[in-house]
């Protein structure tokens, strides 16, 4: 897109009509044969003209070859012809005939072909535009940082990628090339009358700019309703995307008739604005029709005036009037088109506003790519807001984790342990403060040098559709089947996976097959690992695992914790014995660091925890076991 | 049997569908707005009267006010007003009659004054036509364009009902996505079809139907001629539209696609942004975006080609009258038996102008109302599953539940062949706490998920205080269980609503009062807005810990008969579970319920303890009977020492705490 810098920002209409440069070759195909199958329609009063003429010739020369030449001459002269002319009209008239009708016939194939591949060709570059206009709103979308997504629905985007996209594609794909055929048409019939009669046209031309400054008073307030007919359809659609996903939560407590309520209110919030843009439609086509016809009535009367004045003859009156509607059926045409217009410069400028938007995490135009990574994760000072607002819910936290270390996250739910790991692949960017590995400020470098070199496990895992093959290589498309069966094997995943009859080839995901929630789990770990991070982040992992696969997982862990910098958030203290640094946080600050040993000593809520852990499960254990114990022996 | 009906989307798509069937089904919708139909049938006659009326009028200002005297006398044949030419403006010509103006007495006398006034007043009146003919237009297409929207609007809302009506197991099965499209992109191909095609077509049909009318009454012969053409256009609009139609399907099933993967891409960036996969995600986009785009530009080669075709049908029309009816009357030979004489061809030639006219315009149009089935018989195909839970005819409510849930010899299986529970007998009496523990994978969400009635049990029976859940209505049975699901789904919403919602009457302080016993008030004081804090989708912006305590919290204020919980502190940190512990203990305290846990605090205190293994009941007992018993129950209960016994420099208490297993 070329545009100088002093130049105003185009519109989004202009901008997506300039996608149109993408298909130079197709756009100049459709709108050559635009050209030529606007001016064939010109050809059409002509043609039929013209045998008309040939037909009226040849029975009048008929008629009157018995008359005196002197009477054929006056007759032919009234009919604005020489005697030789109507002589030979006479000659061979069926000849003249069927000769006219060829040339129609030649016409319509012509003009077929043209109009044929205006309208393919249009069609075709349109859904080019829609095909380019998705993808680039769905790259953006797959860039925005988590906390766009956070304020974002899925429903309300999908929306725009979808209806907005076919709005605008619509107008592309047709109003835009009726557009120019009815200018051309408009342009050439006016050049036309003009060259018939001057003054006459004169009488017309007060009324186009009349009806085109009435079309864009009413495209200007279109417009807005329009995007708000988008706005509301969104909401709709979030709604029905919320109770899809939420299905089981409806069901489950019966809530059914409260959304449908809800959705009810919104279908009639979308219909409500519908209306209110039809009201003004139905004003304004009836308008537009009668501001065309208001011009053919108002020539019928100065042309009329004239004749009879004796100053415009009938001939050129009738030749006149026929290139007159072809001034004003496109104005008619055009004011249809100014409502498609308005709606699709609304959904553009709704496309282009998530492809504008800022990703709070950026990159810098400097960004270098992130070294092979050692694995020295440092915190200075971070402090972070959700929301941007509020109370923070990290307050100068402050760390170092050496390469290879292994760091326990403990707290209690909410205390910040989550928006610590979210950092460190800066998902989110802090508030306040900096992040560094082995020195370099995340800031600096490029988001898939970092991300590449992290193996993440959320809280949720989301299986997206595909075989568990494709789930497990999510990071690496390209890896190997033995190194997939090895961590699928490593995660304790491997064994139920084989127990499917389709193995590593079972679909999941939505329409695949289900998978509790420990074993969705096992998945994501796998996942991981396959990127054999040098930095691997473990969030509530293996928190939804029965305590036997817990305990193989946590094993296989162990191993692959080794040499690598890992963050791990477990509930379970046993979890975090190992760990060469503990961080306890409370409030969002550290409240206690050190060694598990170290921390039962210094720490209250360390020791706290560790307690609450003896009474959930040990101490119970002790005493049953032990009672176990005593009964077996 | 759950529901397998994968394969519905493939059958869609192939299966010839019955276009007539469709569109009675659409008229079915419309019948609520009979009345404003009648309206625009008045219109449409109005309006096409005003249509044809106004260029006889334009024609009868020439013949009577312009032709001058002289030439109205001597050539009144060879002056043929051509696109103005009124088709009433015939009668015999050549050999000159009376004057082809109907319109008004107009004296070959009269002065130019008088001529210029009688125009004028035929341009008023002709004005007074057109404002007719708007208004009817825009009366027409008001009406049209907001009953199709209520209709629209009927559907959506048609289609919600049956998509929370149909059970879980579709929904498994099928991509929200495409389902979702259904809604809005299906719809607005329908949308675009009742806003303006609808009536285009129709008004254009009026007007085809009359100007064959006036052709065939002014001479039968040269109007069949004129109307040769006609069964090629059909032939051509019907061939065409159900080529396009099959296009067409091919689209909305594509685009389908494209939601479906947007729809999954979009709630799942987050895992994309993790595993830097965006640039997979985006290639894969591509291709599905691609289909959508061929499918579509296949679509419209076919659409493209019916305008043209029929128009260059009505040029051959147009040769034909002009070339037959010339050659008649050159040859001074009859048409068919009928005279031609130069006035009544060049009336026909104006004819078939007129008659293109309303061809053109339906034929463009057209199209749209062919995508509007394609899009009309998916959504009817998503109205039209059944679903395979269903209230039972005579299903009597539910009477408040004491809580003896039995099952007997339960059966349930996702896929035909693959039993998931099989043979599942349990009793809880009312108010007992039931655990159920088991490896992954061995059916315990399964079980639970067929209490609510989630799933259909495949044998065996369920029921509540002695009423088999089938036997009656779902909300009935659904309104007195809460359940606390392993991943807790919150809207976006504020958090008041979002426990509300398990009793949307419960009144603010009730809200809160639940938010304490599940001990979420805390972190939610520290909110920005507190109780008011708009969560993001899904309840972004909280951990999956504090999103549990609200889904107990919700749980909690439903106040249920039959509460289930699966893995509901699973992501909470054990102090928080301790503090909960209690609220969960008089949450448990005299009613039902079933617990599924991993941690094993909860199940000690069960009344009933049911190992679970691939679909078996293997052990049952109490906690202190299964331990005693050193079957599977006190494997898996011991396995968590050994994962902590091989912890080097484990501590005094450590060690004491885990006694090797034997």
């Amino acid at each position: 897109m070329k545009r100088s810098p002093t130049s105003p920002a185009p519109s989004s209409l202009t901008r997506a009509i300039r996608y149109l440069g993408h298909y130079r070759r197709e756009t100049a195909y459709a709108y050559g044969a635009l050209l030529l199958a606007t001016s064939a329609q010109l050809m059409v009063p002509l043609l039929i003209h013209r045998m008309i003429d040939g037909i009226t010739r040849g029975v009048v020369a008929q008629q009157t070859a018995a008359l005196p030449a002197t009477v054929q001459a006056a007759i032919a002269s009234r009919m604005g012809i020489t005697l030789a002319q109507l002589t030979q009209a006479g000659t061979q008239p069926v000849q003249a005939l069927v000769i006219s009708g060829l040339l129609i016939l030649v016409f319509a194939m012509v003009r077929g072909l043209f109009s044929f591949s205006q309208a393919y060709m249009g069609e075709r570059v349109s859904q080019s535009v829609a095909f380019d206009l998705r993808n680039d709103l769905f790259s953006r979308i797959q860039r925005l940082s988590f906390s766009y997504h956070d304020r974002n629905q899925t429903g309300q985007l999908m929306v725009r990628a979808t209806d907005d996209v076919e709005k605008v594609r619509v107008f592309i794909g047709q109003g835009l090339l009726m557009a120019t055929s009815a200018l051309l048409l408009m342009v050439g019939a006016i050049v036309i009358l003009f060259t018939l009669n001057p003054r006459l046209t004169l009488v017309v031309l007060p009324i186009l700019p009349l009806a085109l400054g009435l079309f864009l008073v009413m495209g200007s307030v279109a417009r807005p309703m329009f995007g708000l007919v988008q706005r509301k359809l969104s909401a709709l659609n979030a709604i029905l995307q919320e109770n899809m996903a939420g299905i089981k939560v409806v069901k489950a407590f019966s809530r059914e008739p409260e959304q449908e309520q809800r959705f009810q209110k919104a279908a009639d919030d979308f219909l409500a604005q519908i209306l209110k843009v039809m009201r003004l439609m139905t004003f304004l086509m009836p308008l537009v029709f009668f501001i065309a016809n208001l011009g053919q009535a108002a020539i019928l009367f100065f042309g009329g005036r004239q004749m009879i004045l004796g100053t415009l003859s009938l001939g050129e009156w009738q030749t006149f009037s026929l290139y007159l509607m072809f001034v004003f059926i496109p104005v008619a045409q055009l004011g249809f088109i100014i409502t498609q217009m308005s709606q699709a410069s609304a959904s553009a400028g709704r496309i282009f506003e998530i492809t504008d938007a800022r990703s709070d995490v950026v990159e810098a135009p400097d960004a270098r790519l992130l070294p092979t990574v050692r694995g020295r994760v440092e915190f200075e000072n971070v402090t972070f807001r959700y929301f941007g607002g509020g109370k923070p819910v990290l307050e100068r936290v402050s760390f170092v984790a050496e390469p290879g270390q292994q760091i326990a996250l403990l707290g209690r739910t909410g205390s910040g342990k989550s928006t610590i790991i979210n950092l460190i692949p800066r998902f989110y960017d802090p508030t306040e403060g900096v992040i560094r590995i082995d020195g370099v400020d995340l800031r600096q470098v490029a988001l898939d040098s970092l991300r590449s070199q992290i193996g993440t496990v959320l809280q949720e895992t989301t299986l997206f559709s595909g075989t568990i093959r494709d789930n497990i290589a999510f990071g690496r498309t390209d890896a190997p089947m033995a190194e997939i069966v090895q961590v699928a094997e490593a995660a304790a995943a491997n064994e139920f996976i084989q127990s499917f009859p389709l193995g590593y080839g079972t679909p999941v995901g939505e329409r695949g097959v289900t998978l509790s929630g420990g074993q969705r789990q096992r998945l994501a770990i796998a996942r991981a690992l396959l990127l054999d991070p040098r930095i691997l982040i473990l969030d509530d992992s293996t928190s939804s695992v029965d305590l036997e696969t817990e305990w193989r997982i946590q094993q296989a862990l162990i191993r692959l914790m080794q040499g690598r910098t890992s963050f791990v958030i477990a509930q379970r203290i046993s979890t975090v014995l190992n760990a060469d640094q503990i961080l306890v946080l409370d409030d969002g600050a550290i409240v206690a660091r050190g060694r598990h040993e170290e921390l039962l000593e210094t720490s209250e809520i360390y020791a706290d925890i560790y307690s609450s852990q003896l009474v959930d499960d040990s101490a119970g254990v002790t005493v049953d076991a032990a009672a176990a114990m005593a009964t077996e022996s | 049997m759950f529901h397998d009906p994968r394969h519905i989307f493939e059958a869609e798509t192939s299966k010839p569908q019955n276009v007539s069937q469709t569109l009675r089904r659409f008229a079915g919708y419309f019948r609520p707005y009979w009345r404003r139909y009648l309206g625009v049938l008045v219109m449409m006659i109005v309006s096409t009267w005003a249509a044809v009326t106004a260029p006889q009028l334009l024609g009868q200002a020439v013949d009577c006010y312009l032709v001058p005297p002289a030439a109205t006398a001597a050539f009144e044949g060879v002056s043929p007003t051509l696109t103005v030419q009124p088709p009433s403006a015939s009668g015999p010509a050549v050999q000159a009659t009376d004057s082809a103006c109907w319109y008004a007495e107009v004296p070959l006398t009269a002065t130019t004054e008088e001529r210029i006034n009688g125009l004028a007043g035929l341009v008023l009146r002709l004005l007074g036509l057109y404002a007719i003919g708007s208004i009817t237009t825009g009366l027409m297409f008001y009406w049209m364009t907001t009953s199709g929207q209520r209709v629209l609007r009927t559907l959506r809302v048609e289609v919600f009902h049956h998509i929370l009506l149909l059970p879980i197991g579709y929904h498994v099965a099928h991509e929200s996505g495409d389902i979702m499209s259904r809604v809005t992109n299906d719809a607005d191909t329908i949308q675009q079809a009742v806003s303006f095609a609808l009536i285009q077509v129709i008004s254009g049909g009026f007007l085809i139907v009359w100007v064959a009318y006036k052709m065939l009454s002014e001479s039968v012969a040269y109007g069949l001629v004129a109307l040769a053409m006609l069964p090629f256009m059909v032939i051509a609009t019907a061939w065409f539209s159900a080529q396009a139609r099959k296009a067409f399907r091919r689209t909305r099933v594509r685009m389908g696609s494209v939601n479906a993967e947007l729809q999954e891409s979009i709630s799942g960036v987050r895992e994309a942004q993790a595993f830097s996969r965006e640039d997979e995600n985006i290639a894969s986009f591509r291709e599905t975006n691609a289909a959508n785009r061929d499918a579509n530009i296949r679509a419209v080669a076919y659409t493209s080609a019916l305008a043209p075709t029929l128009e260059a049908l009505g040029y051959v029309a147009l040769a034909l009258v002009a070339v037959a009816g010339g050659y008649a009357l050159l040859e001074g030979q009859a048409l068919l038996g009928e005279t031609v004489t130069l006035g009544l061809m060049i009336t026909f030639i104006a004819y078939v102008q007129r008659f293109n006219q309303p061809v053109q315009q339906i034929s463009v149009l057209w199209t749209n109302i062919q995508s509007a089935i394609a899009g009309g018989e998916r959504i009817f195909g998503l109205l039209d599953v059944v679903p395979d839970l269903q209230d039972a005819p005579d299903a009597t409510d539910l009477p408040p539940i004491r809580g003896d849930v039995v099952l007997d010899d339960v059966w349930a299986e996702y896929e035909k062949g693959e039993a998931v529970l099989r043979g599942v007998s349990l009793r809880a009496a009312p108010g007992e706490t039931v655990a159920i523990v088991g490896p992954t994978g061995a059916g315990k969400t399964t079980l639970i998920s067929l209490i609510p009635r989630f799933y259909d049990v495949t044998g065996g029976a369920l029921t509540i205080d002695g009423h088999d859940v089938r036997q009656v209505p779902g909300a009935s049975l659904r309104k007195q269980i809460g359940v606390v699901l392993q991943e807790s789904f919150l809207f976006s919403d504020t958090i008041m609503e979002n426990i509300r919602f398990g009793r949307p009457e419960a009144t603010d302080d009730e809200v809160i009062a639940a938010a304490k016993l599940a001990n979420a008030d805390k972190f939610i004081d520290r909110l920005p807005d507190g109780y008011q804090t708009s969560l993001g989708e899904r309840g972004t912006g909280l951990s999956q810990g504090q999103r549990q305590l609200l889904a107990i919290a919700r749980a909690a204020l439903a106040n249920p008969g039959i509460l289930i919980l699966d893995e509901a502190t699973s992501s909470v940190d054990t102090r928080t579970e301790r503090l909960i512990q209690s609220a969960l203990e008089t949450l448990l305290r005299d009613r039902t319920s079933f617990v599924i846990a991993h941690r094993l605090s909860t199940i000690r205190h069960a009344d009933q303890v049911l190992f679970l293994d691939q679909g078996r009941i293997v052990e049952r007992g109490t906690h202190e009977s299964l331990m005693a018993k050193h079957g599977m129950y006190y494997g898996l209960y011991m396995s968590q020492f050994r994962r902590q016994s091989p912890t080097e420099g484990g501590d005094g208490r450590e060690t004491r705490a885990a006694p090797a297993p034997a």
